[in-house]
């Protein structure tokens, strides 16, 4: 890596922002200067020739994948539907492993059916950590900002807290937050080594007034870091998780109608763009990044 | 992560509490099984650490051997996957008061259940998914009427209960894992089956490393290793590795041994010779360690 390039390996695209096949999505991505892909199930299952020969795609790319999405409404059922519902999640964990990925967002239910009693939710996510412990795979929990009774990241801590396994953590997707205005300073209750997985989108409005706008904007209309009119906010709360002592990865979660029809190459290159002003602009990052190797911890 | 995993399993996790120090009604090892394509040199190695084969299984290429209350299946199969010269742990299994309900109450906290296979007259053992690609059952018939009674066939005039030479005992099984993975594991056996981790301070034999896991019924051990620091990330690697044999006197059986043609890694000094050793064997993956343990009133061992 020459000083011209920066240093945007810990920012990665998501294959949701990108139209076409798999094998296409990869090979833009890479051509972006990006190391890592979060993937969905259904890049994986879609596959013509089979979901394992999408695995050996992923594996062939040499892309790292930063994470495996997405298991939904998972938590506060009961009886055959938390049965149906573990089923889902040991599929999705199996897929998860092939990837030798280590971490799998879950987040929070949206269900009418399931209940919001705490100490269900919690006995529900230890399930779902345990399951996922012999795999080594991490259970990043994100507040969706339309959970049923978690739908801010402060609610999701308290339950990961309370759950207490050591691969539970929390997924952090900034869209929610600013969705919800939920206030920066309430960072400083998390513990850095428990945010497994931080997404990161800006969107073009400055307020949004319903929970149905919420989804909409959510599902069609997200843009990559500093294209919208959160940048400041984004600035700042990327800048806030460094200084909370969090190393892990940042990926793009850019759900955009718009991006879905356009060339994949220049969608890339624009999420090239939001990875080099994080990186530069933002954390102003020297190059390469000092004590950046992966290596064991000394005790 | 912060947290001690003493302070984890005591305090916040109100089912444990509830249910008592050992929810799966633990009370041992009933066996350990390996798999290996060549039965006869790690039946050789068995033999050499003093266990004899006493049966045959009725359908299948497997031996089970037995010194004292210890006994160990060698399965020429697999169950399913690759089979490998190289001999490796593919089961441990628990006896518990009631393997239905303990194997119910392991799937209801996240245990994977493994799909049984079982062929005409056999007994259906139930199983989860262990390290790597491990399994643990849960076995509720020992004693008096064993579940070998109906898969096995007792080889002629041999002893059925040949005793254990020295006193020797399942000590516990040492698990390697992958980097930053204690906590986890720690939090697998301490959730599902009820094992509390040990004072780091807590040393058995002469390879102290890791972390060391007590069963519910304090008649086994599990020991946690990661790599050594420094080790870039180890993939698929986290297995069970070894067994480790209690003795109340190390040295004594390690001349009885020795008679039996078993070798044994030179110990650095006398202090080293008591605490415990470390066998040398030509099959590589058939190592056993020795550890000292002072007897205690109530410990297992029939012999």
């Amino acid at each position: 890596m020459s000083h011209f390039q920066g240093n945007i390996d810990n920012f990665g695209m998501d294959s949701i922002s990108l139209a076409g096949p798999l094998k296409a999505k990869l090979k833009a991505i890479q051509a972006a200067g990006f190391t890592q892909v979060m993937l969905q199930a259904r890049d994986l299952v879609g596959h013509a020739d089979g979901w394992r020969a999408a695995v050996q795609e992923v594996k062939d790319s040499g892309l790292r994948v930063t994470g495996f999405q997405v298991l939904r409404d998972f938590e506060g059922l009961s009886g055959h539907l938390h049965d149906y519902k573990v089923d889902i999640a040991k599929s999705m964990l199996e897929m998860c492993h092939a990837l030798d990925c280590h971490v799998m967002l879950a987040c929070s239910s949206t269900s009418t059916h399931a209940t919001g009693e705490s100490q269900k939710l919690v006995q529900d996510l230890r399930k779902l950590a345990m399951l996922a412990i012999p795999m080594d795979i991490k259970i990043a929990f994100e507040a969706l900002s339309w959970g049923r009774s978690i739908n801010e990241f402060p609610q999701a801590w308290d339950i990961i807290s309370e759950a207490d396994m050591p691969n539970l953590g929390l997924g952090f997707d900034s869209f929610h937050m600013f969705a919800t205005k939920t206030p920066m300073e309430d960072l400083e209750l998390l513990d850095p080594d428990k945010i497994f997985l931080v997404q990161l989108a800006d969107f073009m409005w400055n307020e949004i007034k319903t929970v149905e706008e919420r989804i909409s904007t959510a599902r069609t209309f997200r843009v990559f870091p500093g294209e919208g009119v959160h940048s400041d906010a984004l600035a700042t709360l990327v800048r806030k998780l460094h200084q909370l002592g969090y190393r892990g990865d940042y990926s793009f979660e850019v759900f955009n109608d718009d991006y879905q029809q356009i060339p994949l190459d220049v969608v890339a290159e624009r999420a090239r763009k939001a990875a080099l002003w994080l990186g530069e602009d933002v954390l102003r990052r020297s190059v390469p990044m000092p004590n950046a190797l992966r290596l064991k911890r000394h005790a | 992560m912060s947290q001690s995993p003493t302070a984890r399993h005591s305090g916040t996790d109100r089912e444990e509490i509830f249910e008592g120090p050992n929810p799966l009604g633990l009370v041992g090892v009933e066996f350990i099984e390996y798999i290996t394509s060549k039965p006869q040199s790690l039946g050789n190695v068995l033999e050499t650490m003093g266990f004899r084969p006493i049966a045959r299984h009725r359908s299948r290429e497997v031996l089970l051997y037995r010194q004292g209350d210890l006994n160990i299946i060698v399965n020429a199969h697999g169950n399913g996957g690759v089979v490998t010269e190289r001999p490796q742990i593919a089961a441990i299994a628990l006896r518990v008061q009631d393997a239905a309900t303990a194997y119910k109450r392991a799937l209801d906290r996240g245990a994977w259940a493994v799909p049984v296979r079982v062929e005409v007259m056999e007994l259906n053992i139930p199983a989860i998914h262990g390290v790597g690609t491990s399994r643990i059952y849960f076995v509720d018939r020992h004693g008096d009427f064993s579940i070998y009674d109906v898969d096995f066939i007792p080889i002629p005039t041999v002893d059925q209960h040949p005793p254990a030479i020295t006193g020797l005992h399942l000590f516990g099984v040492v698990q390697y894992i992958g980097n930053e993975r204690t906590e986890d594991w720690t939090e697998f056996y301490g959730s599902l089956f009820g094992f509390t981790a040990l004072e780091d301070t807590t040393r058995f034999g002469i390879l102290p490393k890791g972390r060391i896991l007590q069963s519910p019924c304090n008649t086994f051990y599990l020991q946690l290793i990661e790599p050594e620091p420094g080790i870039l990330d180890v993939e698929d690697d986290e297995c069970l590795q070894r067994i480790g044999l209690g003795t109340p006197d190390v040295q004594a059986t390690v001349a009885a041994l020795r008679k039996l043609g078993m070798d044994f890694v030179p110990p650095k000094d006398e202090a080293q010779a008591q605490r415990g050793a470390l066998t040398r064997t030509p099959v590589a993956g058939a190592m056993f360690e020795l550890v000292q343990v002072t007897p205690t009133p109530g410990a297992q061992n029939r012999a």
